[in-house]
């Protein structure tokens, strides 16, 4: 059995947003809601839900087109469509009755063999299978997503004891190849996992920073980045999530957990919480919450409450000694230190963490699977086995035992064992519930540079990036600077590797790493201190050494496989466009985007994009096209918002890939990489037939078109007459006479080197590194 | 007795015929009637002063010193008298706002008024330059009463004023400090700790003395970030202006010092004296440090104004003193000897304190011109430019000017030879004032590191824009100008290397910071190196076209200077560029115990 066909029954933030990342996965989808009191449009709730997610930021769609796959409907006409699909999901509200109710009118539609499957957060499995039939109980799991589901990884899968095997595989698999969801198997057990852990770390949180008198900004500062956690760290996560969504979950929990469970005690009664509630206060979608931008007085000033008087202050910077303790010494630093902040994140920790690990198997049944969850749930850099360990687990039960705690049993394993997780010939492996060391499991076509790096060294290394090999002959360039951003060392290893792969066993090329970003682009901070100094012949060896790494890639006689996720700016997007092929994660961001800090693209971006409208068979043909929409993409310094809208806007070929499964990116552009090697021809140089100065002079009066109507600056004007000048082909230029590759190129150059040197670039490449944001002048 | 005019000539040259003055400052709003040429007649009536006043007393107060009794400081005869003259001249509020009784002149013109004084009687020039530096805090800082309470006092100089910073246990790390300030409930506060090292702490030449305290507020952030800076006046001070009763601060003691001896440095206790805040609390050490960098400015002119007088003297002795023949034959076969300036070697020490001198001249006044243009233009995007240039400047010029300024005037005692270590001659007095300079507002070690730390990285170079720019500016318009290539060439070599280590330090100092630090030094002496290669290369540019004119003399000089300079000063980069490429392993490989 295959899913090929959804429906998501709720047209909520949750369910909307579950049905357009459906969408995004090419599924068509039906999306039910009742029927609303007072309107024309019966389907009014999941239409006007789809209207309002193609104006929500960050989209919930991939691309506009894919909001094409959700059919709005109601669950009183459009009930029997249910019959037509694979895989139903229910996002009703958390009640039972209704649920109840609604299950046995799906029962009675829902075709054989089909799945369904309930997001509840708070109802027990067990619970929502009561009464229903045995059909039912046996294709029913719970899938519970994470807001925005989108691009919150986690999906938290809880099947039943009846519930059939193959339904749980294929609605498994699903999610993780199709949905690129990182899937973790719950037990049916109270707020399953990652809600389980950070309700009660939140609860903890909360209570130690009143009782240890911490202001938001201190507790948020301590709570936040020194740990791994989001810089929202607690009171800034709990208005980000709403802090009406409390209440609830905590009453869930108190409810359905056994009384002797550890969260029952941190729960107290908190008057200033219940009354920023009731006064609408409930975070950034209310008044604010614990934080709120005040624009009295025409000023946007970011505030902080009071956590005993509930008055709003300008908020602070946290100064503490544990905070500059964790600068240098880390973790240990912090929770040994003796201040409050110190203080705060022990107790807060050693609640939590040992919390956790009081609770496996009994949610879930092997540790990664917890780490995971909070990781992918809650975008913690480190799950609470991995934060144990890095605290020392023998070091944290000796203190949780010298300060007359319980250590829970798992941990005195870990303590014994040397902690949770270990590298043992070569491979990461967890510690059981045994008290023995097993391999951390990874499903098939999962490949991830982090294991290739345990099993051995890299073919060359630099500091700013790596080259290794990856089996079936096929080597791996990895960038590893801060954000990957591409600097000379960048490009040294690039001229290594294709030295290395040409002259070695190799049969092809991926660009590849695991940061959060691809490539966020040239290093910028290195190129403006360089021309600030005046080192004008360094910064043009820059952009000749980078054109000329990529070139010796393009032309290399292996082919190159470029797999950006995340940003993949600038520079990082000059890498792609120089690849045979790009298979890009879905969440990749894409854009040429150098008109922002005042230059245009030097490492052939220019070139190199209108090469790739000019051969899209599907755009319109002759010389101009490809120049103005090159000329309008980058000179708006646009950046596609997923892989698809790369393809949409020409960065991408429409032969590309695109991956879902973050952990699969590698896997699949190695195969990419594998199947280009049969029979591969490098590509001869381009040649490009482009309009010359009537093409400029085309460009330039639209620009002085916005520049009349104040919509660009005056440098604006500048850097786009200087893009003009490349896209057009120069002065030289003509239709009849085809311009080649190396002429664009120093062309690129020369428009680039013209632009560093003026001031209004200078500030804004200032601008761009010390606030990453654009200058506008 | 030394031998010193002010170099007014000099002078005249960096401000009409290098710096365009009247072009860059006397254009500024509010300076409109401070022309150059109003600047030096204002200047001509300083360097009377100086010469006549000041220069005086500067040995008698060397080997008076000042005296400490019973709590109270008296400076050495005739410095009550010349302050008082120099208060009535008005000398005192040279630079300040009309609005506080000041002249309202550039700050240019007080830069280098304080040069002429620190040439005649550094000492002296202690009072009211740290008057100065209080008014500069409070102008800024200061709430509208406590300007309209202290600053026409400062400004006509019948109050003085200090920077207390230091305590016996916190120096270069003000983080440490234990003054505290508790709120005594009427909206003042209570001053107590003892602070050390205090500059005209205590003495008797005005009539009351405006202390600018550093103290810590009770529960106050740790370390630098939870310093609050105060106002103590050591009389407190009535509704009506007038004195009050004496507030709970004392002089301790004075130390007893290598130089400045009329310059009373003071412990200073409190002792729930009482003090009103300066601005909002935890933000001292931001306002000291606008304080702190006018202040390093014009210790670098103390490196200045004491090498001049070297020089001067050192070049009238070498003219007088008959010792031995020149090394080809007699220069003077009437008198017994030839003058010692007829050897080379004698020249060449005379001719590193010129060249010194006069390229430091003329990056002090390019600085000071800033300063002026940082605070005035109408445009805040140049206002920021010169911001810039006068930030990363201010160590250089601090650390630079005093470290050569310690070297020039011992080699002005070598010129004397023996006799330049006999008191009565005055030159060795000029070594022990250099001395000075060189450790207090902040060692020159730390102005190093002000400069790799955070001049160099400040927004990403931006600061180093200001310099860079126009050096390479100048050396491509210079390069098609054949009369220039001997200043040139060089200028454009040092600035390769400058360049190069200014990426090198600024990716080595990102990965391991002790790479900046154990280059921090070499690297301040290569940039002050190329600053004054700039400077000499313009000065060159200037004098290449005067050679015909009437003034053909005073051009030469300059050139010759230059030549000096380009060639046998400027070489010392290559050395400075070396030790910085080395890197810091030599540095830091021998084990502690091992020292």
């Amino acid at each position: 059995m295959k899913i090929e066909t959804a429906a998501v029954v709720g047209a909520g933030v949750m369910g909307a947003g579950i049905a357009a990342h459906l969408a995004n996965a090419g599924v068509p989808v039906l999306l039910l809601d009742i029927v609303p009191e007072g309107t024309q449009d019966r389907n009014a709730l999941a239409a006007g839900a789809v209207a309002k997610m193609l104006k929500t930021d960050p989209a919930p769609f991939m691309t506009r087109r894919a909001a094409k796959l959700v059919t709005p409907g109601n669950l009183e006409d459009d009930l029997d469509k249910l019959a037509n699909v694979d895989w139903i999901v229910e996002v009703i509200i958390e009640d039972l009755a209704l649920k109840h109710d609604l299950y046995k009118r799906i029962e009675a539609v829902r075709k054989k063999g089909s799945v369904v499957s309930s997001n509840t957060s708070t109802l027990p499995l067990a619970k929502l299978v009561e009464g229903q039939s045995a059909r039912f109980a046996e294709d029913f799991l719970i899938t519970h997503f994470f807001n925005p589901p989108r691009y919150m990884r986690l999906l938290e899968i809880i099947a039943g004891d009846k519930t059939r095997p193959e339904a749980l595989d294929t609605l498994r698999d699903f999610a993780d190849r199709r949905l690129g969801k990182g899937v973790v198997l719950c037990h049916d057990t109270p707020g399953f996992v990652a809600n389980r852990i950070g309700s009660f770390w939140m609860q903890s949180a909360i209570n130690e920073a009143r009782d240890l008198g911490l202001t938001v900004e201190e507790a948020d500062a301590v709570m936040g980045r020194p740990i791994g956690v989001p810089k929202t760290g607690v009171f800034g996560l709990l208005d980000l999530v709403g802090l009406d969504l409390i209440p609830k979950v905590d009453a869930s929990l108190a409810a359905n957990l056994t009384p002797d469970d550890a969260y029952q005690a941190l729960r107290r009664p908190w008057p200033l919480f219940e009354k920023m509630i009731k006064d609408g206060y409930t975070g950034r979608k209310g008044k604010g919450g614990f934080y709120r931008l005040n624009t009295d007085g025409g000023q946007r000033v970011k505030e902080a409450i009071d956590l005993d008087s509930g008055a709003y202050a300008p908020a602070g910077k946290a100064a503490l000694e544990s905070l500059d303790a964790s600068k240098s010494g880390g973790l240990k630093a912090l929770v040994a230190h003796p201040d409050k902040g110190g203080r705060y994140a022990w107790n807060v920790l050693s609640q939590t963490l040992a919390y956790a690990a009081s609770l496996v198997p009994e949610i879930v049944e092997r540790v990664p699977d917890v780490d995971r969850a909070l990781q992918f749930g809650y975008a913690w850099k480190y799950g609470p086995f991995e934060l144990i360990d890095r605290l020392g687990a023998a070091d944290f039960a000796e203190r949780l035992e010298a300060e007359g705690r319980e250590v829970p049993a798992l941990l005195a394993k870990a303590a014994e064992a040397g902690g949770f997780y270990r590298v043992h010939e070569a491979r990461r492996q967890y510690l059981g519930t045994d008290g023995t060391y097993t391999d951390v499991p990874r499903e098939d076509g999962v490949l991830l540079l982090a294991d290739v790096k345990l099993a051995g060294e890299p073919l060359a290394r630099n500091g700013s990036a790596s080259l290794w090999d990856i089996g079936d002959q096929v080597a791996c360039l990895e960038f590893h600077t801060k954000l990957n951003t591409v600097d000379p060392d960048t490009v040294a290893m690039v001229e290594k590797t294709v030295r290395t792969v040409s002259g070695g066993d190799f049969k092809a090329l991926v660009i590849y790493n695991e940061a959060s970003h691809f490539s966020a682009g040239a290093n910028l901070g290195l190129a403006l201190f360089a021309a600030n100094v005046g080192m004008w012949p360094m910064i043009e060896g820059m952009v000749e050494g980078g054109q000329k790494a990529l070139r010796s890639l393009k032309h290399a006689p292996f082919p190159v496989v470029a797999a950006p996720s995340g940003l993949a700016l600038g520079g990082g997007c000059e890498f792609l466009l120089n690849s045979d092929a790009v298979q890009a994660h879905a969440e990749s961001y894409i854009g040429l985007v150098e008109a922002g800090v005042g230059l245009v693209p030097g490492w052939g971006g220019c070139t190199e994009l209108l090469a790739r409208l000019a051969a899209d068979p599907r755009r319109p043909r002759g010389p101009m096209p490809p120049v103005a929409t090159a000329f309008e993409t980058i000179g708006m310094a646009k950046v596609a918002k997923s892989a698809f809208e790369g393809k949409e806007m020409g960065f991408l070929k429409e032969t590309d890939d695109i991956t879902f499964n973050r952990e699969r990116l590698l896997a699949d552009a190695k195969a990419r990489a594998l199947e280009l090697a049969e029979d591969y021809q490098a590509p001869e140089p381009l040649e490009l037939t482009l309009p010359g100065p009537s093409g400029k002079t085309a460009l330039d009066f639209a620009v002085r078109d916005l520049l009349a109507k104040g919509v660009a600056t005056p440098h604006d004007e500048t850097v786009a007459g200087a893009l003009a000048e490349v896209l057009s082909g120069g002065p030289a230029a003509d239709m009849t006479e085809p311009v080649a590759e190396k002429d664009l190129l120093a062309l690129e150059r020369a428009a680039f080197m013209r632009l560093v040197k003026t001031a209004p670039t200078l500030a804004r490449m200032e601008h761009t590194v010390e606030t990453g944001k654009p200058l506008r002048n | 007795m030394v031998t010193y005019a002010a170099p007014l000539e000099d002078i005249r040259f960096l401000l009409n015929e290098l710096l365009d003055y009247d072009g860059t400052v006397a254009g500024l709003p509010g300076y409109e009637e401070a022309s150059a040429d109003i600047v030096e007649a204002v200047l001509e009536e300083g360097a009377k002063f100086c010469e006549n006043e000041l220069l005086p007393l500067n040995r008698s107060g060397d080997e008076e010193g000042c005296i400490f009794e019973n709590g109270v400081v008296r400076t050495p005869t005739g410095f009550k008298e010349a302050y008082k003259a120099f208060a009535e001249g008005g000398w005192t509020g040279l630079a300040c706002d009309p609005a506080y009784g000041g002249q309202g002149l550039p700050k240019t013109l007080q830069f280098i008024l304080e040069e002429l004084i620190c040439s005649t009687n550094l000492s002296f020039g202690m009072y009211p330059g740290l008057s100065h530096g209080a008014y500069n805090a409070l102008v800024l800082h200061g709430s509208d009463e406590q300007k309209t309470t202290y600053l026409p006092k400062l400004t006509d100089g019948t109050w003085a004023g200090t920077m207390c910073l230091t305590e016996p246990h916190s120096g270069t790390d003000l983080g440490l400090i234990r003054t505290k300030a508790e709120p005594n409930g009427n909206g003042a506060y209570k001053i107590t700790g003892t602070k050390i090292f205090i500059s005209a702490g205590e003495h008797d030449l005005t009539e009351n003395i405006v202390h600018l305290v550093l103290a810590k507020l009770p529960g106050a952030p740790p370390g630098s970030r939870g310093i609050s800076l105060f106002i103590v006046p050591k009389f407190q001070v009535k509704a009506d202006g007038g004195l009050g009763p004496r507030n709970g601060v004392a002089c301790g003691s004075i130390e007893h010092k290598m130089g400045i001896k009329a310059s009373s440095t003071c412990v200073l206790n409190f002792d729930e004296a009482e003090g009103t805040l300066v601005g909002e609390p935890h933000k001292g050490m931001r306002y000291m440090f606008t304080m702190m960098n006018v202040a390093r400015l014009a210790v670098g002119i103390q490196g200045l104004g004491l090498a001049e007088t070297a020089y001067q003297s050192a070049a009238a002795y070498a003219k007088e003193r008959l010792q031995g023949r020149a090394l080809t034959g007699p220069k003077n076969p009437d008198k017994p000897a030839d003058p010692i300036i007829v050897h080379p070697d004698v020249r060449r020490n005379l001719l590193t304190m010129r060249a010194y001198n006069e390229g430091a001249r003329a990056l002090a006044l390019w600085c000071g011109m800033a300063v002026d243009v940082a605070e005035k233009h109408p445009e805040p995007e140049t206002r920021q430019e010169a911001d810039d240039l006068v930030a990363l400047l201010t160590p250089i010029i601090k650390a630079f000017f005093t470290d050569y300024g310690f070297e020039a005037t011992n080699l002005g005692v070598q010129v004397y030879g023996g006799h330049g270590y006999i008191r009565e001659h005055g030159m060795e007095q000029l070594v022990r004032d250099a001395r000075i300079a060189q450790l207090y507002e902040g060692a020159n070690g730390i102005q190093a590191l002000d400069l790799v730390g955070r001049k160099m990285g400040q927004n990403m170079g931006r600061l180093l824009r200001r310099f860079f720019h126009p050096v390479q500016a100048f050396v491509d318009e210079q390069q098609g100008e054949p009369r220039m290539a001997e200043f040139v060439m060089p200028l454009f070599k040092v600035l390769g290397r400058l360049q190069q280590a200014t990426l090198h330090l600024a990716q080595q100092g990102l990965k391991d910071p002790e790479e900046a630090g154990a280059a921090a030094s070499d690297y301040l002496r290569l940039f002050a190196l190329t600053a004054l290669a700039f400077m000499w290369a313009r000065m060159a540019r200037v004098a290449v076209d005067g050679l015909e004119g009437e003034r053909a003399a005073f051009y030469r000089s300059k050139l010759a200077t230059a030549r000096f300079f380009m060639t046998r000063l400027l070489p010392q980069s290559s050395g400075h560029f070396a030790a910085i490429m080395a890197g810091k392993a030599a540095i830091m490989e021998l084990e502690e115990a091992a020292f």
